[in-house]
């Protein structure tokens, strides 16, 4: 692995507990890598698990489900 | 039709712009398929911002909208109307989060940053290509509103949707409603007798036509949404036949059982069967079973003895001496009380807070019964309290000489709470007033870490207790040691003599932190409502919806929001009680069309998404021949997990279709 690798990592994130996390962590300046962008979704439950399979397929390097 | 998707990038001031290269987005963003204008403004949620999205409507220059600026959701309803008001379906908006998620937890990476806004706005512009026109919905509200807490703040905010002609539940965890304000002796900043101010309201709220009490019970859970909730309210077991009861006291005079006193801080007994505190509304009596004797081996739910000569039944002291039938042992009570269903349209919890015990802080010798907490001083100092108002300290009975207040106990203390509990130094010198008044001789000293009088006639109250002779150190207490002679030694720096100073005192008062109220988290769970890190309930927005939630319908209120005075806990209550009746009043609200579809002709009937969904929203019905999947629009709360589980992939979530989320992915991934 080089050394600057960065994972691209898609996060489907629940609106109304995760969501509004990162939301909250935002507002508190908490600072993290934008390496991870977020997909939000009404719940956790809406997440196919064909939606991991396809982010993988076309180029991310991580998946993370939120709710 | 190929769609004309626009792009509005919002500077947010510098919020956004501080770290995002905006002008390199604009231009990323105005290449990107779709999209066939990108533009930028200062403040997109101001009108001359909005303008820009209404005028290019209007112009017929684009069909769908693209807002990139904080999170949807505080502002997605704002620029959804100016969708509406340009004359496009509203649903026809997408929104990239590149302030809270992005331009704000990167701020220290300029590059990563604005990297990170062009594939929010890829992805947001994949999805708006996909946006689909809806309608929306309305329903009914049920017109009655629930009050979780009978505090100051819930007894205001009940009253006022009452007086408004609304049916209010208000549910109260203790016997009586009151809250921590009924245990208060004066308040600040006026000095009003908190029994005179309080007990009129208590009284009010308990004959209102409008306000069923609901005390001694609790929050089991929620259900339902915005305008149609369906609460399950647990009566905890009174033991005691409370239609019967007047409250006359004779079974508590009667019972031999004590039990550390909880409205009296634990300085005095109560007995196991007991009325809360002698103004309670409603004023009735409730068993401790936990700390009933069973006397006369009178468990409960079991048939009394019978004298071996009189033949009379043997009986419990509190049943003979309850002259109604009120407390009678022989009924089989169910332990777990009682379960109601009530139905409301929205919710204010107002579930107030506790202060800290004195235990935890080992370097003021908690041990010494001279070491009390404010809150018992308080208790000591009321008419009500266990010395009648008499101003004296536990170890002895003797009034003490010397009394030391010492501030910021557990407050602004990363041991413990990194907030002010902001009440505390103004209750100090409330109470440092009241016994200088009474006793002027009295040594009374206050060890601050900072004097914080911030507030209507409060810098003129601390100047005038300075003036009435109650000395104020600025400085930390590092250390509080036992004397013989029940005397206590205060060991402090004096930051202004820049020195080392002892005291020695007969009575030491710590104010000690305001903390959010037992089981307040599992309530924001049951409720669906957010904490914030101190633990407090959590406001949608500071500013602008200081009573909202992120749950619509439900409002807070009080010190469940935060630690606040008694005149902000009011504001805040008739506050939130103004925003409850809103939808209430409205008879219906807007439920968003985001909810989901089957495709009849093509469902198999397996019923996968029947089992699944968790709002029991989905029955299969007869359509010809077949079973089909049918979704009762009411119930269903758009969670889209039937969606996801659909063998046959022939149900949509509006607003989260499958085609919406694939494309989003691509845009993100690649």
């Amino acid at each position: 692995m080089r050394a600057e690798y960065e994972p691209k990592i898609i996060a489907f994130l629940c609106n109304w507990c995760s969501y509004a996390g990162a939301d909250l962590a935002g507002s508190l300046r908490f600072q993290y890598p934008p390496n991870v962008t977020i997909i939000r979704v009404p719940c956790s439950g809406r997440v196919a698990p064909i939606f991991a399979l396809k982010a993988i397929f076309a180029g991310a390097d991580g998946v993370l489900v939120g709710g | 039709m190929v769609p004309k998707i626009g792009v509005y990038i919002c500077h947010c001031g510098e919020n956004i712009a501080g770290a995002v290269n905006i002008e390199e987005v604009r231009a990323y963003a105005e290449k990107l398929p779709g999209v066939v204008v990108a533009r930028n403004y200062l403040f997109m949620c101001s009108d001359p911002g909005q303008e820009l999205i209404r005028q290019d409507i209007k112009d017929g220059l684009v069909d769908r909208v693209v807002v990139a600026a904080c999170t949807p959701r505080t502002h997605e309803p704002i620029f959804r109307k100016a969708l509406e008001s340009a004359g496009l379906n509203k649903y026809l908006l997408e929104m990239a989060n590149i302030r809270d998620q992005d331009s704000w937890p990167h701020w220290h990476d300029k590059e990563g940053a604005t990297a990170k806004a062009k594939r929010l706005i890829a992805s947001a512009v994949a999805k708006a290509a996909y946006l689909e026109p809806l309608e929306d919905r309305y329903v009914e509200v049920t017109p009655a509103s629930l009050v979780i807490g009978g505090g100051v703040a819930g007894m205001f905010a009940a009253l006022d949707l009452a007086n408004m002609g609304y049916k209010v539940y208000l549910v109260e965890k203790n016997p009586s409603i009151g809250g921590n304000m009924a245990k208060l002796d004066k308040t600040f900043p006026t000095n009003d007798c908190s029994a005179c101010i309080l007990t009129p309201i208590m009284v009010q709220v308990g004959t209102h036509p409008n306000i069923e009490l609901l005390t001694y019970s609790e929050v089991e859970s929620v259900e339902g949404t915005f305008g149609n909730f369906k609460v399950k309210v647990r009566k905890k077991q009174t033991y005691i036949d409370w239609d019967k009861c007047t409250g006359c006291g004779d079974c508590v005079n009667a019972c031999p059982a004590k039990v550390p006193n909880e409205f009296n801080e634990g300085m005095d007994y109560r007995k196991a069967i007991y009325i809360e505190f002698p103004q309670a509304v409603p004023k009735r009596a409730v068993v401790d079973i936990a700390h009933c004797l069973n006397c006369a081996k009178r468990t409960i739910g079991t048939k009394p003895r019978v004298h071996s000569k009189t033949g009379e039944p043997i009986l419990a002291p509190c049943e003979k001496a309850c002259k109604t039938g009120a407390c009678d042992r022989s009924r089989e009570y169910n332990p777990e009380g009682e379960i109601l269903e009530i139905n409301v349209g929205t919710i204010i919890v107002a579930t107030g807070y506790r202060v800290m015990d004195k235990a935890p802080f080992k370097e003021y010798s908690p041990q010494s019964p001279n070491v009390i907490t404010a809150m018992q001083l308080e208790r000591i100092l009321s008419a009500t309290g266990p010395t009648g108002g008499q101003l004296k300290r536990p170890s002895d009975g003797e009034k003490p000489q010397t009394i030391a207040f010492i501030s910021c106990v557990g407050s602004r203390d990363k041991r413990f709470h990194t907030y002010c509990s902001k009440v505390c130094c103004m209750y100090m010198l409330k109470e440092a007033r009241l016994i200088k008044e009474k006793y002027p001789h009295l040594n009374i000293y206050i060890f601050f870490i900072d004097v914080r009088t911030g507030g209507k006639d409060f810098e003129e109250y601390y100047n005038y207790c300075r003036d009435l002779g109650v000395k104020v150190l600025r400085g930390r207490v590092g250390a509080v040691d036992e004397l013989p002679g029940d005397r206590l030694r205060v060991r402090a720096y004096d930051v202004d003599l820049g020195a080392p100073v002892e005291l020695e005192a007969d009575l030491v008062v710590l104010a000690t932190a305001i903390e959010p109220a037992p089981g307040l988290e599992e309530l924001g769970r049951k409720l669906g409502i957010t904490c914030g890190n101190e633990g407090f309930f959590k406001e949608l927005h500071t500013k602008l919806y200081p009573v909202e939630t992120s749950v619509k319908g439900i409002y807070i209120a009080g010190c469940a929001q935060g630690p606040k005075d008694i005149p902000e806990s009011v504001s805040q209550a008739r506050a939130a009680s103004s925003a409850a009746a809103v939808p209430l009043t409205a008879g219906k609200v807007v439920v968003e069309p985001l909810i989901s579809e089957v495709n009849q002709r093509k469902c198999t009937g397996c019923g996968t998404c029947v089992q699944l969904c968790p709002y029991s929203a989905i029955n299969l019905v007869e359509d010809k021949d077949r079973r089909r999947a049918k979704i009762d629009e009411a119930l269903c709360a758009g969670c889209g997990a039937c969606a996801a589980a659909c063998p046959s992939g022939v149900i949509t979530l509006h607003g989260f279709t499958n085609a919406q989320i694939h494309a989003q992915i691509k845009a993100l991934a690649c």
